[in-house]
């Protein structure tokens, strides 16, 4: 069974990646096709979908709600996260744990139950079916990723730096701007784009509360691929997938360049 | 005259050493205010808000809801149903994660490297881009569908059942269980491997009596992170899956939807974040839940 070369795991875990993939390019094959949106294979193959999804407003306005959304509610998230993870790793005070908690909890309650919650909520303050609504919901559930992202950077941060920074005179505003802001830039962007990604691709919680006027990206493509047999869903899948796919090979890619020296 | 200025003087350092020592203590808590507000004002109070329309009757404060609930066989079946759902998928995770983890970890380079990318790209890619493709797949003019046809037989309907949730439900969490799992298998020491090896087991007694013990950490996060998520899913399952075979999370937003039924709702969405709840407990009870975040 596990003979000497290990084939059996590898190809058990070739199929699966199989798995993973096919789905995913079946999509971009469904794109240049014509016709409904569910029939697979595809009578002919054109562009025309790729063009009626950038000339439709009714696709146009909700990538750039996501867009927005996602932009504001990470700027948002980072700004009130930050300062507690700065708290958390330069103090002790009472009832850490508790608010550690507290700071964790949108990350443990369901989005479901979130999505009721503030479909309630916001219709009793007037901020349903709002931009504003869903940027800050959106904000909120990101809260968590934000605060283990900053927590686990600062963990590795050199306080001495600081200290020298201010024995040369330097305020606190000053350090800041000079000395940790430099360094933690990485953990900014990467705790940045890890919540604009949970706003980009939140469903459930947009469904309930962002109506027609604030529409996102997944509602609208939930909506098309519930009623419609539109097949301009594969295209923004593909260009949501592609999008992925051509970050992760360029990181890739760069991760072997910088492995190289090394190995020699 | 000299005495009591010194003793001024005294005072005045020691309430500057008061002022500055409250300001120490109080720095963090100047910090940790923004989140705090935010947690509370814009977080707890919908929450609670929430729960509170679940115990609120016609005349004051009850749990007839929550009676009524937990006597109707309706909602008893759906609860069950999701509970089922959710472990089907996680052990569907855990069988397929566990051997794309395991080469991943054992063959850094080429093959691993290649699977750690699919895998990445899967995690990052819009999960509805993804449960499109299940319908696509899966749908009565689908791949498989098509397929079947081309070989002369009928298909059977397999879009809008179970059994498409529940492949759409696997292929969406696997990029969570396996690199929940390969994030532990990583860290696991190659010496031991090695010794093993060396000390006359074939490779397959290696895996089972050094290796697979190792890696039950990663089996342990990965299925708490997939049977949480699985418990309030709602998208893949609306989409995918039947109208006979819903789970809560559905069955709440269509209380919403079709029958405004607010205290329901309330009340099954309440049921879920117990249940939610719960199973954070017991994992922080035995493991901490920093190492389930951590991964």
């Amino acid at each position: 069974m596990f003979n000497g070369s290990g084939t059996l795991s590898r190809t058990l875990a070739v199929l699966v990646a199989l798995f993973i993939l096919i789905p995913m390019l079946l999509v971009a094959v469904m794109s240049f096709g014509q016709g409904s949106s569910l029939r697979f294979p595809p009578q002919s193959f054109t562009l025309d979908s790729y063009a009626a999804y950038f000339k439709s407003s009714s696709w146009t306005i909700p990538t750039l709600n996501s867009f927005v959304i996602g932009a504001f509610s990470a700027i948002l998230a980072l700004a009130i996260t930050t300062p507690a993870a700065f708290a958390f790793t330069l103090y002790d005070f009472r009832g850490k744990r508790l608010i550690r908690l507290l700071v964790m909890m949108p990350l443990m309650v369901p989005f479901i139950v979130m999505a009721l919650a503030y479909f309630f909520f916001f219709g009793r303050i007037g901020l349903l079916n709002t931009m504003a609504g869903v940027i800050i919901a959106h904000a909120c559930l990101s809260i968590p990723i934000v605060f283990l992202i900053q927590s686990a950077s600062l963990k590795g941060f050199d306080w001495t730096l600081v200290r020298a920074s201010q024995a040369c005179g330097a305020g606190a505003f000053t350090t800041f701007r000079r000395i940790c802001l430099p360094i933690l830039r990485p953990s900014f962007l990467v705790a940045g784009l890890f919540a604009f990604i949970t706003s980009f691709d939140e469903t459930v919680v947009a469904l309930f509360i962002s109506g027609r006027a604030a529409s996102t990206l997944p509602r609208r493509m939930f909506e098309s691929v519930r009623q419609e047999s539109d097949p301009i869903v594969a295209v923004v899948s593909t260009l949501l997938f592609g999008v992925v796919a051509a970050v992760a090979l360029i990181v890739a890619a760069r991760q072997r360049r910088a492995a190289r020296p090394a190995n020699r | 005259m000299a005495t009591s200025r010194m003793y001024a003087e005294d005072n005045f350092k020691a309430s500057r050493q008061i002022w500055r020592g409250a300001m120490r203590a109080a720095r963090p808590w100047i910090l940790l205010l923004p989140v705090l507000t935010v947690i509370t004002v814009l977080f707890l109070v919908p929450l609670l808000g929430i729960l509170r329309l679940s115990i609120l009757g016609e005349d004051g404060y009850s749990l007839a809801s929550y009676a009524t609930f937990f006597t109707d066989s309706f909602h008893l079946a759906v609860l069950g149903r999701t509970l089922g759902v959710a472990l089907i998928v996680t052990l569907g995770c855990l069988i397929l994660g566990y051997p794309v983890a395991y080469v991943a970890a054992r063959y850094a380079g080429g093959l691993g490297t290649a699977l750690l990318l699919i895998v990445t790209m899967s995690f990052w890619t819009s999960f509805l881009a993804r449960t499109y493709a299940w319908m696509v797949i899966l749908g009565s003019q689908g791949l498989v569908s098509n397929l079947a046809r081309a070989l002369g037989f009928e298909p059977p309907q397999i879009l809008f059942t179970g059994l498409a949730a529940n492949i759409g439900m696997i292929h969406i969490l696997l990029p969570f269980m396996v690199l929940a799992l390969f994030a532990v298998m990583q860290r696991i020491d190659r010496t031991l491997l090695r010794a093993s090896e060396g000390l006359g087991a074939t490779r397959f007694q290696t895996f089972r009596r050094v290796f697979l013990p190792l890696s039950v950490p990663g089996m342990i996060n990965g299925c708490a992170m997939v049977y949480i998520v699985c418990l309030g899913f709602y998208v893949t399952p609306e989409l995918l899956g039947g109208p006979r075979d819903q789970l809560i999370a559905r069955q709440i937003g269509s209380q919403i939807e079709q029958l405004l039924d607010w205290r329901e709702a309330a009340t099954m969405a309440a049921v879920l974040l117990a249940v939610t709840l719960v199973i954070y407990a017991v994992y922080d009870f035995f493991f901490g839940l920093d190492r389930l975040w951590r991964s």
